[in-house]
This record gives structure tokens, C-alpha cells and sequence, in this order.
């Protein structure tokens, strides 16, 4: 059940008024003592009240106060956009009103409506019609058996079952096999460029294997994150570029890293990207373009940012020459009903 | 399934507007020994504080044994059951060890203390590091591996299921650390978990799991040490840190004179029991103390406090006696903190131990003016006129150096000299110490560690209960256990300066 806010103007009001009542009291009082001689004891009550007061102001008024501008100024920064009414306490009903003004504005369905399909956009680089793609690449696929290129008809396969997963699959969840299974036919392709100097190894405990790999997990967690791994950092290597996903489980958690051996990123570079995940909230209030660097990994950010809430999400760590570390924190999750925010899911 | 101790989850930290730690991250899990290795010093301190208690953050999430504990939108101040092992000493020095693990433990409430009872409940905990350590020892007698053993064991029993050793290796020896290290692996099978902070790659390799890289308030990178070949971090400084000891390293040429600039001979005193070394003139010696007992000893010997029970002590062939010659220099450890006077200006602070040379130094401006003239393009711009508080620490490291070479004595004497220093503030004081030597002054270091000792040496002296238990000349240094610092560049003959290394330019 929702809390009901306190306003710090009524606070503010009320505070007030108890201080007329206390003022006409006191004078009251005085005019008593003066007759009763009970002065020591008027002075006592006088000063226990205002104390009290005091307290009331300051647990009631300043607090809340500090909080509700410490959440705007951190909001104003790009942190957070669940900050916002996260506080019990509010300026006034029309500031609040404001506030849940904006926040329908930044509505988190929309956002992720629009985060899912930048990411579909994103994997095709271009608007095909899915059907008429597909039929294409089978076509592609018979020629290509028919002229004996199995090669050819391999890799067309692949990217048909990679496109098929990007654009067909709808839902937002899907499991780590799945996941994994879209990472291993992208890096399929992938490898018809490169050749074996590009390896991909995926590593779990045995015995949290069937557990890990039936964890949901936003769709298009994974494939971003290693095209951004061999673009960016297996790429620019020479000689062989070896990419590691290892997967991890605690008892609320599931640890996936996505670790590659590239050339890395000096540490001005690793702390300006961090910091864009960290201010998640300005992508979507700035409408970032999308050239700008460490797209694929916010964008990935934020849908887990609004799909299971700011404790979870992307860090990177790197070192130059080094390789990069992609650290996907995400709750352990095994079915939809477990997830709070269902309003989210299809 | 793993059991998560500690998470630190984007940590953005501020204090007096500063920032201090930087999207920080790290993670530590039930029974690991995890390793952090600063680069360099900025948020380290912060890091020990935010883990002791839940100060307000700008941004992040810290979660202890699965609660999160303190997040941005909110902090409570509350102290967490974390233990943090310091090189300085955190038990009450006039109590005794069980008092220590028990009395001061938070929620000990009883009124009457019975001894016997407490030492009775203590020794299982002993029993199990397998250190012989008596109950009733005061805490001001204990050295350094039975202090720390006794801060492990404190932490133990207040239930701090996370401890922090900070750098161990500073205060406790090789042998000493071995012993350590077992106990810490113990521990850890029983779910402890440290965090082991170490200035060197090759000592955290020995213990931890993963170790995590921190420079400038963030984790740059969390390595598997098992798997991880440490060109890791050469990014860092230690490759160019390599260069410049395999540089300017070469073996020194060895004097003309041949009286040894510092000898001992039979020297007793305290816990020192008939040691023997000779520095030659120009020469480097490493004197490690395996037990960690004579250092105070020998430093009370060569500054002139106390004299020798038994035995000489020479310095250029005349016994030693302390004298306006100042014939031995003293740089203490940490000097920085330690050597200079904020209420002098800069030029007293330089000129301070030279008047055996210069007479008139304090007497004639124009003397300084001359000290002065000499130095502006040696020393950094500016600096002359600053006040010394207000120079920064390689500023600091740059003047007692400069004060000792003005000093010019036979022998400077180097109290750990790279203790706690990061990777830069090791590669000056690597160049100063070599500055010294190159001037003809005879550098004795004494060490508990070896930590970058070795890339100065000519020879290693180890000594172990007050006497000399081996000597090991440079072309040895390879024999040494692959755990010490620098062992991979002696090893590696492309690496070791080769002989008559160049003379680098002053």
C-alpha cells in the first residue's frame, strides 16, 4: 500500500500555528506565574516545548527538506529516475504534481518500448522487412547447398537464426540458454570473418549449470555486449582475440562476465563510460545520439535499470592492453512471477 | 553457489567535495582471499573508512552478508563487523593479549573479569593459528607477527566475518608472512574473508584468489591471479619502473678507498646479538631483519643513542662516535611525515644538517643564497619559497634527500624505505637513494620486507635473531624464493642490468 505523503508546506503551517498557540500560552502562563509565583516551573515547560518543537521542525521539515533536494540535484545529474517520489515527503501538492508530471513523461514502458527497439534497430543497422529477409536468406541458403558453397549456406543459416531471434522473438525475458544460444550463432558469423584467430568460451560451474541457464534474463543482454567486446576491443588486436562469458550465481544474484582480451581503454575512458551507465536517467532525458561511444552497453543498462531496478545493471572494468571486463549484475530470476515490476512484461 | 560477504556496487564517494572513490566496484565472496593492489593512494584510506561504517554516498549500493547496509538514497552512520588489521598497532598497549580479544570485544558486558577463564576460552583460537603466544602478555611486548596474529584472532571472535590486512608485508617478514598466509588459508576454509591490500603484484599472487587493480578511487580491473600473467599492470608505471632499474641499475664500480665505510663487528645490544655486516664505500646493503626485532636496536646504534653492550661499531675506520661530523644519516621511515619541520620555511628545512660543512650557513645570507643558487635547477620550481606543509609528498621525498646529500655523510641509513609507497613515489625514491650512491655515499637499507629493496642492493644480509644468517651477493639474487619482489627481473638475464650499466645524466 502506497505511504501517504507528508507536505512540508502543511508541516511548515502547522509548525506555525503551534508556535501562535505556544506565544498565547506563554502569555497565559506568565500572567498565572505571576500571581501563583510558580515561575521556575513556566520557564520549564516553556523551554521543554520549544525543544520538542524544535525536534519536530527539524525531523519533519529540514530532513525531509535536504532529502527531497539531494533527490533533485542527484535527478538534475542523471542518476535516477525512480529517486524522484522515492522520498515520503513532498514540497507541496502542486510540486508533486509536477513531479509525477514528469515522471509520466519519463514513463518506464515507454522507455523500454523505445529502448527494446533502438536495440532491434541497432542489431540490423537498417529497416528490412523480416519476412521477406528470411525468405531470402533460404533462398540464399538452397542456391548455396545446390552449388555445393556449404560454407556460404552454413553462414546464411546463421544469420537467419540470428535475425529470426533479434526481430521475431517478442518477449522481454528470455532464458540464458536461449541468450547464449543467439551469442553462439552471432559469434558463428562473426568467425566467418575473422577466422580462429576469434575464440568465444563460455564458462559455469557444473553444478549451477541447469540453474544459471534456466535464469531469465532481458532479451539482447548478451550479443551487444560481445559485438561491442570484438569491435572495440578484439578488432584493433593483433593476432588472436579470445572472448570469455562466465557466468555466476549467488543466492539472489546472477554475475555474468563478459571479459575480452583487447586493447582495452585507458582510465579516463573507462571512468567517462562508467559514469554514463552509472547517470542512466540523462540518456533517455538528453536523446543521445546514437554515434556516441558505449551505445549498445546504456542501452542494455537501462533496460535492466527498468526492468528489475537501479541495484542491478552494467559496470565496466579495463586496463590498456589489458582487455575489458563487462560486469552484468541481474537478480536470479527462474519465472515471471517473481519479477516485481510486472507492468513491464508483454 | 557462490556466498556473497561484501558488494560494493558503484560507489561514487565524496568527502570535503573531493572525490575519492569513483564508480567503485568489488566484490568479495565467503572464503576468498581477495587482493587489492593500489596503484596509487588516492581513496584508499576512504575505502577502509566506508567499510568500517556506513558514511553517506553520492551514489552506489553496499551490501554486507546480503543486506544492503548503505545506498545513496540514504546512510545510517552505523558501524559494520568489519576487521581492519593496520601496520600500526590497534590493540590497547597495556592490556594483555586476552583482554584485548575479549574485554573490548562490543557487547561484552560482564562486571568482573575472570582471567583464568578468559585465557582458558582464548586458547582454542591460538590453538588454531598454531602461533605460541602467550594469554598474558601485554600487548606492548608483542612484535609485530604476534600483534597481527592477535588482531586476526579479535576479529575472529567478534564475529567480523570480513577482515582487512593492510599491507602485512610492511611490518612482518618473509618467513613470518608464510606463516600468515597459512593461517589466513585456514581461516578462509572456514568462511572468513579477507581482503589482502598489497603495494606488489608477486605477494598478493601468493595468497588471493583474484586480485583487484585500484587507481585513482576506481577498480580498474579484477584479475584471476592463477591465470593472469602480471604484464597486467605494467600500464601502470612498473614496466617503465623496470626500464629504469635495468637503466640505470648496472653494478656500482667498485672504490679506491678501501676502509669500509660502516662496520660492525660482534655488536650487541638489545636483541642484537653479535652481528657482523661491513658497507663498503658507495656500496648498497639490504639488511632484512627476518624476525622483525633489531631494526629499533640498530637504530638507536647508528644514530648515536645508545652504544654497543658488546663488540665495535666503525664508521670510516674510526670507532663511531656521534659528533658534528654527522658522519651517519638517519632517513626514517615514511620520512615525509616524520623528517620535516612545518615551522621552518624551506631552505631551514634543507640547509638543516649542514653547518658541519658550510659554518656559516646560518650566520651569512649570502650562504644560502649560494645553497640556493646551486640547487634551483635541481630541485622543482618554485618550492623554495613555499611552506612545507604545503609541498606535495614527492616535493617532500625530493628535499630530505637533498638535506642528506648536503650532509654528504659515509653512510645514510634507510628505514623501510618504500613503505607504503605507490608505484611513482617508488621509482623516486628508487632515483634517490641511486643519487646518493652515485655521490659516493654508502646507503645501509634495513627492511623487514624486501619490497623494492632488492632492484637497489649490492647485498642482501639476512639476519634472523640479532645475528647474520646469510649474505647474498647480487649475482645470487636469483636463489631467492619466487615470492620476493624483483625475483623475475634477477631471474631473467635480458631483464638484469647488465655490467657497467649506462651512467645515467644527473
Amino acid at each position: 500500500m502506497k505511504q501517504k505523503k507528508r507536505y512540508l508546506s502543511h508541516v511548515v503551517f502547522g509548525f506555525a500555528l503551534a508556535q501562535m498557540v505556544l506565544a498565547v500560552l506563554l502569555a497565559a502562563g506568565c500572567a498565572l506565574a505571576s500571581r501563583e509565583g510558580a515561575w521556575p516551573m513556566m520557564v520549564s515547560i516553556v523551554i521543554a516545548l520549544e525543544i520538542g518543537l524544535a525536534c519536530v521542525f527539524y525531523l519533519w521539515v529540514i530532513r525531509p527538506y535536504r532529502r527531497h533536494e539531494r533527490m533533485l540535484g542527484l535527478f538534475l545529474e542523471g542518476y535516477s529516475l525512480s529517486s524522484l517520489d522515492s522520498s515520503d515527503a513532498g514540497l507541496s501538492p502542486e510540486s508533486e504534481r509536477l513531479i509525477q508530471y514528469v515522471k509520466g513523461e519519463l514513463d518506464a514502458n515507454r522507455l523500454l518500448k523505445l529502448s527494446k527497439r533502438q536495440a532491434q534497430y541497432r542489431a540490423l543497422q537498417n529497416q528490412i522487412n523480416p519476412h521477406f529477409l528470411y525468405n531470402t536468406l533460404e533462398s540464399i541458403r538452397s542456391e548455396a547447398l545446390v552449388a555445393g558453397l556449404n560454407s556460404v549456406a552454413d553462414m546464411t543459416e546463421a544469420l537467419a537464426v540470428f535475425f529470426r531471434y533479434t526481430i521475431s522473438k517478442v518477449e522481454n525475458l528470455v532464458t540464458v540458454e536461449e541468450e547464449l544460444q543467439n551469442c553462439d550463432t552471432y559469434f558463428r558469423i562473426q568467425q566467418y570473418r575473422f577466422g580462429p584467430r576469434l575464440k568465444l568460451n563460455i564458462v559455469c560451474s557444473p553444478e549451477d549449470k541447469d540453474e544459471i541457464y534456466r535464469c531469465r534474463i532481458p532479451k539482447l543482454t548478451l550479443q551487444p555486449i560481445l559485438e561491442n567486446g570484438i569491435i572495440h576491443g578484439t578488432e584493433f588486436k593483433i593476432g588472436a582475440g579470445k572472448l570469455t562469458v562466465k557466468l555466476e550465481r549467488t543466492e539472489k544474484l546472477l554475475n555474468i562476465l563478459v571479459s575480452d582480451d583487447g586493447v582495452g581503454m585507458d582510465e579516463a575512458s573507462l571512468a567517462a563510460l562508467n559514469e554514463k551507465l552509472d547517470q542512466s536517467g540523462r540518456a533517455f532525458q538528453e536523446d543521445k545520439e546514437e554515434h556516441a561511444g558505449g551505445v549498445a552497453l546504456v542501452n542494455v543498462n537501462n533496460r535492466i535499470h527498468l526492468l528489475f531496478g537501479e541495484e542491478y545493471g552494467l559496470h565496466v572494468f579495463s586496463i590498456p592492453m589489458a582487455g575489458t571486463d563487462v560486469r552484468i549484475t541481474l537478480p536470479m530470476i527462474t519465472s515471471n512471477r517473481e519479477i516485481l515490476q510486472s507492468e513491464v512484461l508483454p | 553457489m557462490k556466498e556473497e560477504v561484501l558488494r560494493m556496487d558503484r560507489i561514487t564517494y565524496r568527502e570535503q567535495g573531493v572525490t575519492e572513490l569513483n564508480h567503485f566496484c568489488l566484490d568479495i565472496n565467503a572464503g576468498e582471499i581477495m587482493g587489492l593492489i593500489p596503484i596509487n593512494d588516492t581513496g584508499l584510506a576512504a575505502l577502509i573508512r566506508l567499510l568500517r561504517q556506513n558514511l553517506p554516498l553520492h551514489y552506489g549500493y553496499v551490501y554486507y552478508r546480503g543486506k544492503l547496509v548503505n545506498q545513496w538514497q540514504g546512510s545510517d552512520n552505523r558501524f559494520n563487523r568489519i576487521g581492519v588489521i593496520e601496520s600500526r598497532s590497534g590493540l590497547a598497549d597495556d592490556l594483555t593479549v586476552a583482554d584485548n580479544v575479549f574485554v573490548l570485544r562490543q557487547g561484552f558486558k560482564k562486571r568482573i573479569i575472570r582471567r583464568k577463564v578468559l585465557n582458558r576460552q582464548l586458547e582454542p583460537f591460538l590453538r588454531e593459528t598454531g602461533v605460541e603466544l602467550s594469554a598474558d602478555t601485554c600487548a606492548r611486548d608483542l612484535s609485530a607477527f604476534p600483534r597481527f596474529i592477535t588482531e586476526l584472532v579479535k576479529a575472529v571472535v567478534a564475529g567480523c566475518r570480513l577482515i582487512v590486512l593492510m599491507e602485512p608485508a610492511s611490518v612482518i617478514s618473509d618467513t613470518r608472512l608464510e606463516s600468515l598466509q597459512r593461517i589466513l588459508r585456514h581461516y578462509a576454509s572456514e568462511g572468513f574473508s579477507f581482503l589482502y591490500v598489497s603495494r606488489h603484484y608477486e605477494e598478493a599472487r601468493q595468497i588471493c584468489n583474484r586480485a583487484a587493480v585500484m587507481v585513482n578511487g576506481q577498480i580498474a580491473k579484477v584479475v584471476n591471479t592463477a591465470d593472469t600473467p602480471p604484464e597486467t599492470l605494467q600500464c601502470f608505471g612498473v614496466e617503465a619502473y623496470t626500464q629504469l632499474v635495468r637503466r640505470q641499475g648496472g653494478p656500482r664500480p667498485a672504490g679506491a678507498e678501501t676502509i669500509p665505510a660502516l662496520e660492525l663487528k660482534g655488536v650487541g645490544r638489545g636483541h642484537i646479538r653479535s652481528l657482523d655486516i661491513a658497507v663498503a664505500p658507495g656500496e648498497c646493503v639490504v639488511l632484512q631483519d627476518l624476525n622483525n626485532h633489531i631494526l629499533n636496536d640498530l637504530i638507536d646504534l647508528l644514530s648515536g643513542r645508545e652504544k654497543p653492550g658488546t663488540g665495535t661499531l666503525r664508521v670510516g675506520g674510526r670507532a663511531f662516535r656521534p659528533s658534528l661530523k654527522r658522519e651517519v644519516a638517519i632517513i626514517q621511515q615514511q620520512p615525509a611525515q616524520t623528517m620535516l619541520f612545518p615551522d621552518l620555511s624551506y631552505m631551514d628545512n634543507l640547509c638543516f644538517t649542514m653547518d658541519h660543512r658550510l659554518p656559516t650557513i646560518w650566520r651569512r645570507r649570502a650562504a644560502q643564497a649560494g645553497v640556493r643558487r646551486e640547487l634551483e635547477g635541481v630541485l622543482a620550481e618554485g618550492v623554495f619559497d613555499c611552506p612545507v606543509e604545503a609541498l606535495t609528498k614527492p616535493e617532500k621525498y625530493e628535499l630530505i634527500y637533498t638535506r642528506v646529500l648536503l650532509q654528504h655523510p659515509r653512510v645514510a641509513v634507510c628505514v623501510q624505505p618504500f613503505m607504503g609507497a605507490d608505484v611513482q613515489q617508488r621509482m623516486q625514491i628508487w632515483s634517490l637513494i641511486e643519487r646518493l650512491l652515485k655521490k659516493g655515499v654508502s646507503v645501509l637499507i634495513l627492511a623487514v620486507n624486501l619490497a623494492d629493496s632488492l632492484s637497489l642492493a649490492d647485498r642482501l644480509v639476512r639476519v634472523r635473531d640479532g645475528r647474520v644468517q646469510e649474505v647474498i651477493a647480487r649475482e645470487d639474487f636469483s636463489s631467492l624464493p619466487a615470492s620476493a619482489p624483483w625475483h623475475d627481473f634477477w631471474t631473467n638475464t635480458e631483464d638484469a642490468p647488465a655490467s657497467g650499466g649506462e651512467t645515467p645524466a644527473e
